[in-house]
């Protein structure tokens, strides 16, 4: 356990965030607490609105005007970036430590700037050194994100990039001091299948060049099963059930990640409609009572809507907020589409065995 | 060009279905029939109409000549009249315009940069003001009560630079309210786009982005009418000229058209109508100057 405990980069306790919409207040994050593992990838999920850009926007002080951090405290560096409150204070973190590649290439460089320009600027603001050696740096940092003829590209405006070419600037212009942290928010999204492919694997290559700590924000669970090393499921402004890629995807234990795998279209069976939530999540506007997901889980329990489950412990690095975890509480089973994926597993495994065997 | 020839085609051929009698400034009463016939014939008024114009636009384009002024001064060439009068309008209106443009646009700057706040409410009751209240108010009330306050003349005279100084605020005013309104919303919008973010994501700070990334995008759609505005402060303002009795351009277009002056007619609508189509034209390459996406030359897809 201790060695577990240097391995942390990032810890976040009881984050709560809030956002003063229309004079009323939403809770968008509901007391979040988490470990990032240095060299680690972990993929958030969740639906729109659960929050899962807000959360990580916290890192780096790039929430809106109208939201902040009502309590709670992002442990980074010795430093609690959740009292950080002047922009100064974030100015030797944002994109030096940590950097954020956002979801839409296509707007999020600016089409006045050569792209060189763009990115040169990422390093010059927190490095200074000689116009002639930011320029080698960004040529070196054109040619590390796979942009051929980087001479020549430099120059050129975004306009002048595809999308996927343009996701690769971004992603240069993230990595150009090198941060400790990259947060992705759905960096595939906005691009075709096949570029989100290369994407992906230009993440990876970086991430084991640099020893990057990569966040996926993403609700493309294909996204996740690519890269993920562990997995945050969100709802409702909180982290329902964390554990590795493996323990999340082969043995959920909450009911909310049941009902998102179960709507997985590759899970469906032929002739059977495609299993689907049915409500909608829960107004952020009121306080929430017991488990946010229980008004839409058909196998709640009473104590599901009274009170709010606590944490519980499957391994060492997979937990759930479930009642359904709690020694008390009567076995229920999950749906069939779960079990199938858990045979899933056990046949593989078996293959496995079986492979060694005739090895 | 062709949009020039036009214009100035059909104003040509709509003014001489005018009655004659203004070709005679204003003494027709005393002449005989022959004597008019003889002015109208000298005019080359009686000639079918094609000849006419074939004229017009021979003397134009090979002599640079527009013709004499029939009724405002007689007999001097429209040219001579128009430009020491357009001379004064665009020396005012270029100076007015510098300031229009630099308080204006560093109002705006800085009205988007702190919005919502004290300074960018205070622009914005300047702006309101100045387009609620009619200009006569204020222009009054600056030539009235501001020359008294500051001791400066009350009207302007050539050999004293002093005098300049209130037609050009008067003119200057309005000015700043639009270039300042625009610039802000030009710069509100383009700091909600994403690449603001990413900028600052990058670790810049707010002022960093709005001097580095926001204000030269919030510019260019304003860079195209520039060109435009600028040729055409040679054009005057009726009110600042007259309240102020600067020799300019600024009633000349009204006057000769009510005192029927048809050669001048001719003459203005040519100056305006080449300033439009000038300024439209510098316009366009200033846009294509200051945005890499747009270029006047034609090229395949553009990705």
């Amino acid at each position: 356990m201790s060695e577990m405990k240097q391995d942390v980069i990032l810890s976040v306790k009881d984050l709560v965030v809030k956002f003063n919409l229309r004079g009323q207040v939403l809770t968008a994050i509901r007391g979040i607490s988490m470990d990032l593992h240095k060299g680690e990838s972990l993929a958030i999920v969740g639906e729109s609105g659960s929050g899962k850009s807000v959360f990580c926007k916290t890192f780096m002080g790039l929430l809106d005007n109208n939201g902040w951090v009502d309590s709670g405290s992002i442990e980074y560096a010795g430093q609690d970036l959740a009292t950080f409150k002047k922009e100064k204070e974030w100015l030797h973190i944002r994109g030096k430590k940590i950097a954020m590649v956002f979801q839409d290439p296509m707007t999020s460089l600016n089409p006045l700037k050569p792209v060189g320009k763009q990115i040169q600027e990422a390093f010059t603001l927190h490095n200074k050194v000689s116009a002639a050696e930011a320029k080698k740096r960004t040529l070196e940092l054109l040619a590390d994100v796979g942009i051929p003829e980087p001479e020549r590209r430099y120059k050129q405006y975004p306009h002048e990039f595809s999308g996927g070419m343009r996701q690769r600037v971004v992603i240069a212009i993230a990595m150009a001091c090198v941060p400790e942290i990259l947060i992705c928010d759905e960096p595939t999204t906005a691009l075709d299948v096949t570029i989100q492919a290369q994407i992906l694997e230009l993440l990876k290559a970086l991430q084991r060049k640099y020893g990057l700590t990569i966040i996926y924000i993403t609700h493309d669970l294909g996204v996740v099963a690519n890269v993920a090393d562990r997995i945050a499921v969100m709802y409702a402004g909180d982290i329902v059930e964390i554990g590795s890629c493996d323990e999340v995807f082969y043995d959920p234990k909450h009911p909310y990640t049941w009902a998102l795998l179960s709507s997985l279209p590759q899970l469906g069976v032929k002739g059977e409609d495609l299993y689907s939530i049915q409500g909608t999540p829960p107004n952020l506007f009121h306080e929430i009572h017991g488990d946010a997901f229980a008004p839409r889980n058909p196998r709640a329990l009473k104590v599901d809507f009274v009170a709010r489950p606590p944490y519980f412990e499957v391994s060492p690095t997979h937990k759930a907020r479930t009642w359904l975890l709690d020694p008390r509480s009567p076995s229920v089973e999950p749906p069939e589409h779960i079990k199938n994926i858990r045979n899933i597993r056990k046949l593989k495994k078996e293959d496995a065995v079986n492979e060694q065997i005739t090895r | 060009m062709i949009t020039m020839f036009l214009v100035l085609s059909i104003v040509f051929m709509l003014m001489r279905l005018l009655p004659v009698d203004t070709y005679f400034g204003g003494r027709s009463d005393s002449m005989s029939d022959t004597v008019k016939d003889n002015i109208l014939k000298q005019l080359g008024l009686f000639d079918p109409w094609y000849v006419q114009l074939g004229n017009f636009w021979k003397n134009l384009l090979f002599h640079g000549d527009l013709g004499e002024s029939i009724v405002i001064q007689q007999g001097v060439k429209c040219v001579d009249l128009i430009i020491p009068k357009a001379k004064w309008s665009f020396q005012f209106g270029a100076i007015a315009m510098v300031f229009q443009m630099l308080i204006g646009y560093s109002m705006g700057v800085l009205m988007a940069r702190w919005k919502g706040k004290f300074f960018d409410s205070l622009g914005n009751l300047y702006i309101l003001l100045i387009n609620a209240l009619p200009a006569a108010v204020y222009f009054l009330f600056i030539q009235l009560y501001l020359s008294k306050v500051l001791h400066l003349p009350m009207f302007f005279e050539p050999y004293n630079t002093a005098s300049r100084i209130l037609p050009i605020i008067c003119l200057s005013l309005g000015g700043i309210a639009s270039n300042a309104m625009w610039m802000r919303r030009y710069m509100v919008d383009q700091m909600n786009l994403d690449y603001i973010r990413l900028a600052r994501a990058k670790g810049m700070t707010s002022s960093q982005v709005a001097f580095r990334h926001v204000m030269r995008n919030a510019f260019i759609p304003m860079a195209q009418s520039l060109p435009t505005t600028l040729l055409f402060t040679i054009s005057g303002s009726l009110y600042v000229e007259s309240l102020f009795s600067i020799p300019g351009m600024g009633g000349l277009l009204i006057t000769s058209i009510q005192r029927q002056d048809n050669t001048m007619v001719q003459a203005m609508v040519l100056l305006y109508s080449a300033i439009s189509v000038v300024g439209l034209l510098l316009g366009d390459i200033m846009m294509m100057v200051c945005d890499p996406r747009i270029s006047l030359v034609k090229k395949g897809g553009s990705r």
